[in-house]
Parts: structure tokens; C-alpha cells; sequence
């Protein structure tokens, strides 16, 4: 039996899976105050009847880093950053103790100037003075090569968490690696209570197996890793959704998601029923880092979504001034609006009327046409994210001929609905995209499914420069000597050989082992004209998907 | 951080195209400047966005060049996408999505002439002006400035706008005594029906910083301001640099910047540049924060050293002369002077080596001097891998005289049997045929 339990930003929401499908789920309202208290009830409620030794892995999506980061309580970060020439680094300044050191690495991973020792030394004890205890590391081209973040994290022996940046992704990004360092380690100390209670509670409760976190890219990690990494945690709830929809519908073709939820509509992407990932990284906060994720958009629209009358024109969202008049609320939403044409009949009608009304006594416009002017705003503005989404990911660059012209066109004409008032949407949804609206069972716990069924992703950039006579992978921190003749078939090989290591390292089952090969590149480096070496590159992953056992449980 | 001027990038690195793997202009050309926009964060600047190339049709070649045989047999599909690139750029100013465009495609066009035979100077077809054929047959823009800094001098460009007088073609380039292809001299001005709208600024070898920003500013903006154009293009090569193999300048990727400022061009096309690990990535990188408005002082090469880049006194007086000519010879080019009569064939004859293809090529090129338009051009040419074709090209603003001479050229080529292949560009009609 699995367990997957996702932390909403209304509703926790869980789910236990087994042999014979979905035998538990329970829907409870999320305690943003003590995110521990939902979480308790949820497993309490779903494990009832349950033997919770029974369990054998446990999943859990939370928001409790993203809301930190959001709400603005993080830890405070000495933030150390070698940038040498180029864009002034003080342009990614990010917390209250940010400081430049000098120094400079190029895009070779050539040490071109040495780190300016004054200035660190400077730095730290200023750290020192203010009793910071964590760190962020972060020097330009540190994925070519760390000798600056590693000769610093040396230097602060006495801190309690370092967060180094080229251990975090192998991608090449230097204001989004400051930012995704700074997030790591400005969450650390938070994360790490909020995962030791969790695995009290399961222990209390009885259930002894492993848990594992979901990323925004869909995938999990243990827990036990995940303590040094906790910035992968962060908005992992619509990748939740959208494993959930993979699971509960066998997606083959290009198509859309929607979640749509109470405040908020998630959008997703599938190409050949492969979600699509975010090329570089999750942005949050104004902040862009390099915490990998499923290409996902979040729009102010929902079912609780307030409508406004000005001037004549009828507008909804994106802000929720709490629930629909029908279930007690105090202002008219999109719910109500659907209660008023009479697509739905949800909870006090009357209520809804009554809301309704009173725009019309204010804006002398009609109750019903509001009301429908209300839904087709929030329709138009679900179609053009959608389609403004799919543009920009047709329109993503290319760098070969090759890919040119084989370039894939991403052309969908089915929407997977989930989401609370997914149901009752459908029909209007299906008119304004003119496209197949598919509607799973069990769609309201969707996000709890996929978080139950997700497996363990890992993605691994490597590489190689012969001339140097150095491979690198940087965020499984190897970094080795190769001989000459190396080749774009030995990187390869390494590449599949360290990610088969590392999943084996962190406890991947065997069967869900299936890597990916994402790029190729290898390029002759020329000097004169006569060539000097190879710089190859090899990108891979395990890719998000659903666990084996589980594809056999829900018979896809 | 954002841009002050949004600034679309058309990045087309081509990794898996090639001349040959040991030539300079080869698939490891962009990598590190791609490397070096990555880490820079280049592309989460708000206001920066990346593009994808558009592909050019045979017709948006043939609407800029005769191609013998045809288009299909002296291009690649890379210099397709390369060209689209160039338009993609394009639309993406006119169509008012973006301030400013920069076009980082490879290969590069420079040297290709309204000819084409083969590739020339690792040009096969000219990018740029195929971009500002698309422009005009597209938008209503009538004067347009190519201003190129690349170190070669641009004769390709040149000898397509030689004789339009609505393009101002501006070039400095290491002086042609020194460097391939050897033309660009003060003298070349235009052709008879557009004098003065051709100007070269041959630059003596280790021009530094200094140099490059002088004849910025006593020749290319005061002529710029003269002229008056609706559009700037720079033919942004970035051979000019000091570590660059092929070339003997002492330009910085801050100078670079500089210039890119000054210049305040509303396209940027990539040309040449083969210091691709010291230069590339540092003047792209200047460039682009340069055209996006945005603060460029921190950027320099890992090896600059100001001060062994200091400009001799001698060649910066000898700099001076040379502005001070140039902007002489363009001042008399506006005073009426001998003038051929209207209605008359002005004749060149042009010998052309294409030195990447191994190819040589007789031309005899013939416009018609007209008052009222750019008048109507005729090009016989013969080549070692080509028997004796013509050419023929009705311009866009054609007056009725030259349109109905072009007819008269086709309906006599087309009816003897002295040309294997006749190509025709009629710019009035939007008509582009080969017979
Ligand atoms: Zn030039
Ligand atoms: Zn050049
Ligand atoms: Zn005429």
C-alpha cells in the first residue's frame, strides 16, 4: 500500500493506494498556522481501518517551504559569491548579508584570477559578528569548476549548514544558482524540524515505512536526502496534479491540464503524454532558481474567485475574498455565477441569487448576465494562458539543424480536467476550447494520487573537456581526471554509470532505474588549426512518471 | 534587473553545422558565448527574450540575389535558418514586439554579392541583405543604414547596395591593404545613380578602443544624422577584437560596447569574429547588455589589460586624417557634378574570386542611369563552374521607363540562346524567376 498526501493551499488531501485501487481518501482543510496539525489529521483519517505497518511508502507533497520563502520567514544567510567580470554581481544581491568576493573562473573552468582572500575573510567574520550559522556559497562557473565554492565551504568549519552551489544543478546560471543556494539554506534549519516531527508522527501512528518528498519536477526523493536539498520541496503541489492526471488517465497525445481549484487554476502541458519540464528552473518570489520543474502555470482563477462589476464591465479573480455566498461567504464568486445560469445546484442557491442581485442593483446589469458574463471572463482568461503557453513552448529555441527541422509542434486538442469544481466546468470548459474535456474519477484527489504513485527523479548534467583532462558532474560532486582520448561514448556510459550509483546510493528500487538520455553534445575544440581536445556535454534523467507497481494498480 | 530597451535574441548556434571541423567558422563557434549568456543569466533578464529562427524561403533569396544554378544548389539548409534568423530579427522589431534585435546566427553573409556562384569568405548568402529586402517588400520603410564593424570590409554588402541609394552602407574595417578582400578604400562611394550612400573607413592595423570610437563619432553619426534613415542595422562582427587569429585590430569587448551604444542600432547581425573563446562571449555579452540599455562597464575579457591596449599617437593622428577625408568625400558626393545623362548604361566589369570555394567569376554588370528611380540593373556572368547567365532586376521603386527596359532585357535574353540561365527580380511586381 502506498500513501500520498498533498499539503494544499486550501485543502490536505490524502490518499492510500493498494492492489484493488484507491481504498482511502479524506479531504481536510489545511491549518496554514501548523501545517504538522492537517498533516496528522489526514494520515489519522485516511490510515483508519488500516494497518499502517502495511504501508510501504509514503509520499508527501508540502508547501511549507514555499510559504516560508513566500511569507518571508527564512532563516538569515550569509551569502558568499565570487563573480568575477561580467555583469556586477551586486545586481543578484539577495538577503540582508550578501557580499562579493573577488576572483574569477571562465566558462573553460580555467581559474583566471584567484579568490581575493582579504575579502572573504572580511566577509565571514562580519557573518560571525551577526551569529549567522548558515551559509550559501556560490562562485560563477562553479559547474566548470567548484575550487571557489569549495576552498570557502573549507573556511566555515563552525557553521551549521552550508549550502554550496554547483552541488545544487549542474546547469549553468549564476544569479538563479545565488537564489537557489540562498532559498537552500535560508529553509534548512526550518525544513529539518518540520521533516523529523513528520517521521515522529508516522512512527506514532505505526507506520514504518519510507518517506519521500515530491519535487516540482514531479518526482520524489527520501526524506533523508531531501534534508540537504529541502529548496527541491518547494511548489511541488501542481506537479502533484499533474502525476495524479497521468496516473488516473492514459495520456498518449498532446494535451492540456487544468486543475481547477478554489482560488487557483493550474496549467500543464504533455507532449506525446509526457508532461513537459521548465528548461531551467522554478521562479519564486521574483526570484528564478534552478530547482528543476514541470512546466506548470498558476492563474488567478477559481471557483471562489470574487466577481466585479465596474463600469459596466464584469471581471472575476484573481484575489479570493473567502467562499461563495452559497457556502456562506460574503461576496459573489465564479460558484455562485454557475448556481445562478443553473449549472449547478451547490449548497443555498438562494444565496447566490441573493449576491447576484445586489450587483445588479449596483451596476444595473442583469443578475444572469452577470453571471454569465462573470464565467466567460474567467473562460477567456483559462484559453489565452493556455494558448500564450503553448505559443511560448512552440516558439522555445533551438540550436541545431537538426532540431530545427524535426522541431515537434505542440498541437493539443484534449483537456484533462481535475480540481474540485472540475465536474461542473466541463461543459463549459469543452465550449470555449471547442476540444475533448476528459474528466477522471476520483478527480478532487487527484494531487494526493499523484503524489502517492510519483517515483524518484534525478537529473545529472555531465561534463567533459579532454583538453583539461576533467569530468565533471556537479551536483553528485564528481569530478575527475579522463585521459585524451575520451569520447562522446565513454561520457555516455559515465553518465548512466554515476546516475545508476546514486539511485542505488539513495535506495531507488532497481526496476524504476530507467534513464534517459536528454542531450548530446560533443564539440573539437581548435586551436590554430589543429584540434586540441573535446568538450562534451551529456544531460540525463530519470524521468517523472508513475512507479511501476503502481502502473500495474491502476491498470495503465 | 530590466532592460531599458526590450531586446529580442535570435540565437541559432548551428552545433551541428560545419564548413569543415578544423575551419574557423565551425560548430564549437558560439558554444561559449551560449555558456557565457547561460551563466550570465542573459536570457531572466526582464525585457531580454530568445527567439527562434525562421527559416528563409528560395524566394527571399532570390528577391536579393541571382543564385547560378539556383538557389537549392548554393545554399544549405544552415544558411536557410541562418537568413530566418535575420528575418525573425526583423519582424520581431517591426511587428513592435520588441525595441531592438539581435540576430546570433552562424554562418555568417558579409561577403556574398548580388552573384552567387558559391561561398565567399565563408559567405554564401548575404544575411543582411536579405533581412532588408525582406523589411522593404514587407514594411514601409524606405531608408535603411547598414553600418558594419566588422573587420573585414563588407564588399559583399557593398556590392549590393552600390547602386541604392535608399540604403547607406557604412563600413569600417581593417584597412583592405592589409586584410582580405582588400577593397573598402575612402573612394568607393556608390554607384552612379547613389553616390555618396557608400562609405568606407579603412582603419590601420592596431586600432584600439580609441581608434574605433573616433570614427564613430566624426563619420558614422554625423552621417547617420545626415542621411536620416528609418532603420539602423549593424553588421555586428566581432573580429575586430584584439585576440582574434585572423585579424591585426586592438578592439575590446567594453569598446564593443561602447560603439553598440553609440551606434544605437535597431538590429544587430552577427558576422564574423573567430576568437571564440577570448572574444565571443565577452562581446556578445557587452553587446547585448548595450542594446538592452543596461550597464555593460563591468564586462571585460579575462586577459584585458588597458593598458597594453593603449592606442599609438601616430595612428590615432593618422585615424584623424582618415575621418577627416572620408567625411570630405561625402560631402562632395551631394554637389552636382559630372553626371552621366539619364536613360544611359553605366558598365563595370568585375572580376570575383570566391577563395572558400575555389570558384572565379566574370562579371559584366550594367544599371541604367535614371533620375526617377534606383534604375534597372543588368548582370552577365560567367564562372568556372557556371556558362554565361544573366540577371536582371526591375527595383522596388522602379519608374515605368525602367520597368518596361527590364521586360526588354528578358524578352531578348529569353529569346536567343546566349544565357543557360536567366534569373529575373522584378521588385514592382513581387516577381522572382528563374528561366
Ligand atoms: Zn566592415
Ligand atoms: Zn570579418
Ligand atoms: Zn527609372
Amino acid at each position: 500500500m502506498y500513501l500520498g498526501l498533498d499539503v494544499g493551499g486550501t485543502h490536505t488531501d490524502a490518499v492510500i493506494i493498494h492492489r484493488s485501487g484507491i481504498v482511502a481518501h479524506t479531504k481536510v482543510a489545511t491549518t496554514h498556522h501548523n501545517l504538522l496539525e492537517c498533516i496528522n489529521q489526514a494520515f489519522k483519517n485516511v490510515l483508519t481501518g488500516i494497518d499502517p505497518s502495511l504501508i510501504k511508502r509514503v509520499n508527501l507533497s508540502t508547501t511549507l517551504t514555499t510559504n516560508a520563502i513566500i511569507e518571508n520567514k527564512c532563516e538569515e544567510v550569509g551569502v558568499l559569491v565570487s563573480g568575477g567580470p561580467g555583469i556586477n554581481p551586486l545586481h543578484y544581491s539577495i538577503g540582508s548579508q550578501y557580499y562579493t568576493i573577488g576572483g574569477q573562473i571562465d566558462h573553460r573552468g580555467t581559474e583566471i584570477t584567484l579568490l581575493n582572500l582579504k575579502q572573504l575573510e572580511k566577509a565571514i567574520k562580519k557573518c560571525r559578528k551577526k551569529g549567522i550559522k548558515v551559509f550559501a556559497v556560490i562562485s560563477k562557473f562553479s559547474t566548470r569548476n567548484p575550487v571557489h565554492e569549495q576552498y570557502i565551504q573549507q573556511k566555515l568549519d563552525d557553521a551549521d549548514f552550508i549550502s554550496v552551489g554547483h552541488t545544487l544543478s549542474g546547469n549553468l546560471n549564476f544569479p538563479r544558482r545565488i537564489a537557489t543556494a540562498y532559498y537552500n539554506a535560508a529553509v534548512w534549519r526550518l525544513y529539518n524540524k518540520f521533516s523529523h516531527a513528520i517521521e515522529e508522527s508516522l512512527r506514532e501512528l505505526g507506520a514504518i515505512a519510507p518517506v519521500n518528498i515530491l519535487k516540482a519536477d514531479g518526482g520524489t526523493i527520501p526524506l533523508h536526502v531531501s534534508r540537504t536539498v529541502p529548496v527541491e520541496s518547494i511548489l511541488s503541489g501542481p506537479a502533484a496534479s499533474v502525476i495524479g492526471t497521468m496516473a488516473l488517465c492514459n495520456i498518449t497525445e498532446d494535451a492540456v491540464m487544468l486543475d481547477i481549484g478554489g482560488t487557483s487554476c493550474d496549467i500543464a502541458l504533455f507532449a506525446d503524454g509526457a508532461p513537459l519540464i521548465e528548461k531551467d528552473g522554478i521562479r519564486l518570489n521574483t526570484h528564478n532558481t534552478l530547482v528543476r520543474s514541470l512546466k506548470t502555470k498558476s492563474i488567478g482563477i477559481g471557483g471562489d474567485s470574487a466577481i466585479k462589476v465596474e463600469g459596466g464591465t464584469v471581471t472575476a479573480g484573481p484575489q479570493r475574498l473567502g467562499m461563495s455566498m452559497a457556502e456562506g461567504g460574503h461576496n459573489p464568486t465564479i460558484i455562485d455565477a454557475l448556481n445562478v445560469i443553473g449549472t449547478i445546484n451547490f449548497k443555498d442557491t438562494e444565496r447566490s441569487r441573493e449576491g447576484m442581485y445586489a450587483l445588479e442593483k449596483k451596476s444595473g446589469i442583469s443578475s444572469q448576465d452577470i453571471a454569465q458574463q462573470a464565467i466567460t471572463y474567467a473562460l477567456d482568461i483559462i484559453y489565452n494562458e493556455v494558448m500564450a503557453m503553448i505559443d511560448e513552448v512552440n516558439a522555445r529555441p533551438v540550436y541545431t539543424i537538426h532540431e530545427f527541422l524535426k522541431g515537434k509542434v505542440l498541437k493539443p486538442k484534449t483537456i484533462y480536467l481535475i480540481g474540485g469544481p472540475a465536474k461542473t466546468l466541463a461543459h463549459h470548459i469543452t465550449q470555449r476550447f471547442g476540444w475533448n474535456v476528459k474528466v477522471p474519477q476520483y478527480a478532487e484527489v487527484a494531487n494526493a494520487i499523484g503524489a502517492a504513485v510519483a517515483r524518484t527523479t534525478v537529473d545529472i548534467e555531465l561534463f567533459a573537456d579532454t583538453q583539461r583532462g576533467r569530468l565533471l558532474v556537479p551536483n553528485l560532486n564528481v569530478n575527475i581526471r579522463i585521459p585524451q582520448h575520451y569520447d562522446v561514448d565513454n561520457a555516455i556510459e559515465d553518465a548512466t554509470n554515476y546516475m545508476m550509483q546514486y539511485l542505488e546510493s539513495i535506495g531507488v528500487d532497481e526496476k524504476e532505474r530507467e534513464i534517459e538520455i536528454l542531450q548530446v553534445y560533443s564539440f573539437n575544440m581548435v586551436e590554430g588549426f589543429e584540434t586540441t581536445g573535446k568538450n562534451i556535454r551529456v544531460h540525463c534523467q530519470v524521468k517523472p512518471g508513475i512507479l511501476h507497481q503502481c502502473r500495474d494498480i491502476l491498470k495503465i | 534587473m530590466k532592460a531599458k530597451s526590450t531586446l529580442g535574441i535570435v540565437f541559432f548556434p548551428a552545433f551541428d553545422w560545419a564548413i569543415h571541423p578544423l575551419h574557423p567558422e565551425r560548430e564549437e563557434r558560439l558554444l561559449y558565448t551560449l555558456d557565457q549568456l547561460n551563466e550570465e543569466g542573459v536570457f531572466d533578464i526582464e525585457g531580454i527574450m530568445q527567439y527562434k529562427p525562421d527559416i528563409a524561403s528560395h524566394d527571399d533569396i532570390m528577391r536579393t540575389h541571382f543564385c547560378f544554378p539556383d538557389v537549392a544548389k548554393v545554399t544549405t539548409e544552415s544558411h536557410l535558418i541562418s537568413a530566418g534568423g535575420t528575418i525573425k530579427a526583423a519582424t520581431l522589431v517591426m511587428d513592435k514586439i520588441v525595441n531592438k534585435s539581435f540576430a546570433l546566427v552562424r554562418p555568417p553573409g558579409h561577403h556574398a554579392m548580388k552573384v552567387v556562384h558559391g561561398a565567399r569568405g565563408f559567405c554564401n548568402i548575404n544575411i543582411e541583405a536579405v533581412m532588408v529586402e525582406y523589411i522593404r517588400e514587407h514594411y514601409n520603410v524606405k531608408k535603411i543604414a547598414i553600418v558594419d564593424t566588422d573587420c573585414h570590409h563588407g564588399d559583399g554588402t557593398q556590392d549590393i547596395y552600390w547602386h541604392d541609394r535608399d540604403v547607406m552602407y557604412i563600413s569600417m574595417h581593417q584597412d583592405g591593404r592589409t586584410l582580405y578582400p582588400g577593397t573598402g578604400a575612402i573612394h568607393e562611394l556608390g554607384g552612379p545613380n547613389a553616390l555618396g550612400t557608400t562609405i568606407n573607413i579603412p582603419l590601420p592595423p592596431n586600432t584600439s578602443d580609441e581608434g574605433f570610437l573616433m570614427a564613430m563619432e566624426r563619420v558614422v553619426v554625423p552621417i547617420l544624422k545626415d542621411f536620416k534613415p528609418d532603420l539602423i542595422i549593424n553588421s555586428a562582427g566581432q573580429d575586430n577584437h584584439y585576440s582574434d587569429p585572423i585579424t591585426n585590430m586592438n578592439f575590446s569587448a567594453l569598446g564593443y560596447a561602447k560603439l553598440t551604444e553609440m551606434l544605437n542600432a535597431d538590429i544587430a547581425v552577427l558576422e564574423g569574429g573567430y576568437s571564440i573563446q577570448g572574444a565571443l562571449p565577452y562581446v556578445n555579452l557587452g553587446i547585448t547588455l548595450a542594446m538592452a540599455g543596461l550597464d555593460y562597464l563591468y564586462v571585460h575579457e579575462p586577459d584585458y589589460s588597458q593598458k597594453d591596449l593603449t592606442q599609438d599617437k601616430e595612428i590615432t593622428k593618422y585615424i584623424k586624417r582618415v575621418c577627416d577625408q572620408v567625411m570630405k568625400r561625402y560631402e562632395e558626393c551631394k554637389k552636382p557634378s559630372f553626371k552621366l545623362m539619364p536613360g544611359n548604361y553605366d558598365v563595370r566589369k568585375k572580376e570575383i574570386y570566391y577563395d572558400t570555394d575555389n570558384i572565379r567569376e566574370m562579371q559584366l554588370e550594367s544599371i541604367m542611369v535614371c533620375e526617377e528611380c534606383r534604375g534597372v540593373l543588368k548582370i552577365e556572368t560567367t564562372s568556372t563552374v557556371n556558362p554565361l547567365s544573366l540577371g536582371i532586376e526591375i527595383p522596388l521603386d522602379a519608374c515605368d521607363r525602367c520597368q518596361k527596359e527590364g521586360y526588354r532585357l528578358l524578352d531578348n535574353a529569353l529569346s536567343g540562346d546566349r544565357y543557360k540561365y536567366v534569373q529575373l527580380i522584378d521588385r514592382r511586381n513581387k516577381k522572382y524567376v528563374l528561366y
